[in-house]
């Protein structure tokens, strides 16, 4: 772009330029003067012109030149990257002939290789030759042999060759002979089919004897059955006359075997009865062997019976011997009862009297123990006495020195008195003695007080003494403190051994279950387990003596004899109301069941006898045992009827009883009953009868 | 029981010792009746209880006698006055007693008037009942069998100035003629001390 602006810039710069060249052509020479000026103006203008034109140029020059430089930097820059290009080309055509190179210098290190490879094989090839070189030596050698031998071989070939030829010969005589040989075999042959024919036909005529032979035993044969169908015959003939013999036996025969039959039969009804009176034998039997049982468990019951008896002596035995009341093994339980009550009260006894020993123990013990401090209080009380009678001496001895003393005192002042003036000392002196007397009379005062005081000690030693001498006089114990000492360990000891054995005593006591019944009291339900159980028991007990008395009564009833019902009601009674009380209630069933069979037979019987009488059209009532009236359906009166009566009650005969109607029909009782025996006749004869003259009338 | 675990990490109560107590009780008289075959076997169910499987009545009547004495027991151990349970099995045939299940109940009087629960864990308790109920099981090993029916009694020592109340009735001590005593452990709550012991009478031949 830059090109073409400078471009156009140089055209119009060309333009200008040319503008001005024509414009200096047109206006010629100027007119001097004002042209002058107009001249040097035009001159100026054109200096101007030329030197702006000059500039112009310039400057286009120098764009050109720039342009041109641009170009060249171009072009530069062009060329310097076609040299790179080449470079680079260069480069990798470079590095691929060095790789070609590379190629080229392994490849021919191989070639090398392969070369010196070949060279080694040619050697070895070379050795080989030489190696084959010999071996073709040996070879040939050996082929020159192998010609001598062959040079032999064809020489044997030759022999060989003759000797096939000659053997050639030979078989040539061979087939020759065997030429020979066939036509004799087959002339041989032609004969031999020769006797094949003759043997055939000797074959046949053999068959045709054998035929013949055959033919001959059949006859005999034939001929010795008829011999024997001969004889036969004339045994039949025998057999025949036997037999007519013995048909004429056989009527009699038949009449035997009818004979033999019935009293098969009669045999055979035999053996049933037989079986039913065996069935009834074994029934007996079984009766008997229950009443042998029932007879052996009477005499059980008999022998129990005794015991018991027995057993209630001995209970009352007992009762008279030991005066108590006892009667039943009930009041001996109370008695026991009684008893165990006694000795728990007697234990309880004991244990308060054990206790109260204990207390007693304890309490001698510490009257012991008071002892013991009493007598140490004597001995001190002893010791005080002792001590106030040292006093009470050595008081004395000085109330004594007080004395001697005061009497001295007396003596010296009597003599102060005698020496001295009174009226100058009586007043002091007698001062001093009232004093001195003062004092004695306070030293009297003491020495009572001490003296009663010693005769109280004196007393008090006095009842100590004597309460202990009580205490002793009432345990009963000697003074003697060592013996008495000894004695109490003694005892301490046998206490002590005691309270160890009571203690273990106590102690198995307590495991047992004891207890102290002034502390503790033993509670328990009353609706207790236990207690119902025994309640339970004694019910049980009552009714079971209840039932064993009820049993011992109708024992005795039993044993006494006869069977009165209140026996068997008391039997009755002893089994229990359930069992009645079922009986109760399948007799009642029975009962119900009879009555129904009952209703049930009047119908069927009613129904019976209603049918009999539309059928056979006679009704028959039994008027007596063992006696059958019939009223016909077509009587005349009512009162007409036939009355029948059998002659036992098993056997089927029956005869007719007389009575007026029977009279009016005598032909008929004569020709059926009579005649023919039958009544069934008879009867139907008389129906139609009737019948006939019903219908007529 | 509930209140009880509350008051597990607080210690013993009275009140607390004394559910204990009748409590083992319960299950105690249950597992000697059941081991020593006093009612049929099939009248028990299984529960569990301190760790072991313990055997409870079904029989309405005998639960309902249990439950009252328990109960009575319960409010005599609170008042700490009862001294002694005892189980006692006799024969029905004649009454004699043949076993006494004895459980000697020691009482410290001074935690009445103690308002502070005493140290010891609910736990080291359970299993010191624990192993007295297994030694109630294991007696039967060297117990004699009981030949006869037999029928049970509960008897309580108490203290002499307790009022005897409603159905209840003094007793005698029930006591064994020939007897061998076995001691079986014993547990404390710190407060109730139990001692049991079983003593039996000795086979005749």
């Amino acid at each position: 772009m830059d090109d073409f602006e400078n471009n156009t810039t140089v055209f119009s710069a060309l333009r200008s330029l040319n503008n001005f060249i024509s414009l200096e052509g047109v206006s010629g020479p100027p007119t001097p003067g004002s042209s002058r000026s107009a001249l040097q103006i035009q001159y100026q203008q054109r200096v101007q012109m030329e030197e702006q034109a000059g500039q112009i140029h310039s400057k286009s020059q120098l764009l050109q030149v720039e342009r041109e430089k641009m170009q060249m930097e171009l072009s530069h820059k062009r060329a310097r990257i076609e040299l790179e290009k080449a470079a680079n080309t260069n480069a990798r055509n470079y590095e691929r002939e060095a790789d070609r190179n590379r190629e080229l210098l392994t490849r021919i290190k191989q070639y090398q290789e392969r070369e010196t490879e070949a060279e080694n094989k040619l050697k070895e090839q070379m050795e080989m030759n030489k190696s084959y070189k010999k071996s073709m030596e040996t070879m040939s050698k050996k082929l020159q042999e192998k010609e001598s031998k062959l040079a032999e071989a064809n020489e044997t070939i030759t022999v060989l060759k003759g000797k096939i030829s000659e053997l050639q010969w030979s078989k040539m005589n061979q087939e020759m002979q065997m030429t020979s040989q066939d036509s004799q075999k087959q002339e041989l042959m032609e004969q031999l089919d020769v006797q094949h024919k003759k043997w055939q036909e000797a074959c046949q005529q053999i068959q045709m004897l054998q035929a013949n032979q055959s033919h001959l035993a059949e006859y005999e044969q034939k001929i010795k059955d008829l011999e024997q169908k001969l004889s036969q015959q004339e045994h039949d003939a025998l057999i025949v006359k036997n037999m007519k013999t013995e048909l004429a036996r056989l009527p009699k025969m038949e009449r035997e075997l009818r004979q033999l039959k019935e009293e098969n039969a009669y045999f055979r009804e035999m053996k049933e009865n037989n079986g039913l009176l065996k069935e009834e034998v074994e029934g007996l039997q079984r009766k008997l062997e229950r009443y042998e049982k029932v007879q052996a468990q009477l005499a059980a019951v008999e022998l129990e019976n005794e015991k018991l008896l027995g057993k209630l002596k001995s209970w009352e035995k007992v009762d008279q011997s030991t005066g108590l009341n006892i009667r039943t093994p009930d009041d001996l339980s109370r008695q026991i009862v009684a008893l165990q009550q006694r000795e728990l009260v007697l234990k309880e006894q004991n244990s308060t009297i054990t206790s109260s020993a204990r207390i007693l123990e304890k309490a001698r013990v510490q009257l012991q123990e008071d002892i013991i401090r009493i007598q140490s209080q004597l001995l001190e009380e002893k010791k005080k006495r002792e001590q106030h009678e040292a006093l009470v001496r050595r008081l004395q001895k000085r109330v004594l020195l007080l004395t001697k003393e005061r009497d001295g005192m007396r003596a010296i002042l009597e003599s102060y008195d005698s020496e001295l003036t009174p009226s100058e000392h009586s007043p002091q002196l007698n001062r001093r003695m009232r004093e001195a007397e003062d004092m004695v009379q306070k030293l009297h005062a003491h020495n009572t007080e001490l003296e009663a005081q010693l005769s109280q000690v004196l007393e008090e030693v006095g009842n100590h003494k004597q309460r202990a001498e009580m205490e002793h006089s009432v345990i009963n114990f000697p003074f003697f403190s060592r013996q008495k000492i000894e004695e109490l360990e003694a005892e301490r000891s046998k206490l002590e051994e005691q309270n160890r054995s009571l203690e273990m005593k106590l102690e198995k006591l307590t495991v047992q279950g004891d207890y102290d019944p002034s502390k503790t009291k033993v509670l328990h339900f009353s609706m207790n387990p236990a207690s119902l159980a025994m309640q339970q028991r004694k019910e049980e007990h009552q009714q079971l003596q209840e039932a064993y008395e009820r049993l011992k009564e109708t024992v005795r009833v039993l044993e006494g004899g006869g069977s009165i019902p209140e026996n068997l009601e008391g039997l009755g009674s002893l089994q229990s109301s359930q069992e009645i009380a079922e009986l109760k209630k399948q007799v009642e069933s029975a009962e119900l069941k009879n009555q129904r069979l009952k209703e049930v037979f009047q119908t069927k019987i009613q129904e019976f006898r209603k049918v009999c009488y539309t059928l056979t059209g006679y009704q028959i009532d039994i008027t007596t045992e063992n006696q059958y009236r019939l009223t016909s359906i077509y009587a005349e009166h009512q009162g007409d009827c036939l009355l029948f009566k059998a002659s036992s009650s098993s056997s089927r005969k029956m005869q007719l009883l007389e009575n007026e109607f029977s009279r009016t029909i005598r032909e008929l009782i004569e020709l059926h009953l009579l005649r023919q025996d039958s009544i069934p006749a008879f009867l139907s004869a008389l129906t139609l009868d009737l019948f006939s003259r019903q219908t007529i009338a | 029981m509930a209140k009880q675990v509350g008051r597990e990490q607080q210690g013993i109560t009275l009140r607390g010792s004394a559910e204990i107590v009748a409590e083992f009780f319960s299950y105690g008289i249950n597992s000697i009746l059941y081991q020593r075959g006093i009612y049929p076997p099939e009248t028990f169910t299984r529960v569990q209880k301190y760790g072991l499987t313990l055997l409870i009545t079904t029989d309405p009547e005998l639960k309902n006698y249990l439950n009252n004495v328990v109960e009575q027991m319960k409010e005599w151990l609170y008042k700490c006055i009862v001294q002694r349970l005892v189980v006692v099995i006799s024969s029905i045939e004649n009454n004699e007693v043949l076993e006494r299940w004895q459980f000697d109940i020691e009482c410290d009087k001074t935690a009445k008037d103690e308002n502070e629960p005493r140290e010891k864990s609910q736990k080291v308790i359970q299993d010191e009942i624990r192993s007295v109920i297994r030694q109630i099981t294991a007696t039967v090993t060297f117990l004699p069998l009981l030949e006869t029916a037999c029928a049970f009694d509960l008897l309580i020592y108490t203290d002499k100035d307790l009022a005897v109340p409603e159905k209840w009735e003094e007793s005698g001590p029930q006591f064994i003629a020939n007897s061998e005593e076995v001691r079986l452990r014993s547990f404390t709550t710190t407060i109730h001390k139990v001692n049991s012991t079983v003593a039996y009478k000795i086979p005749s031949h």
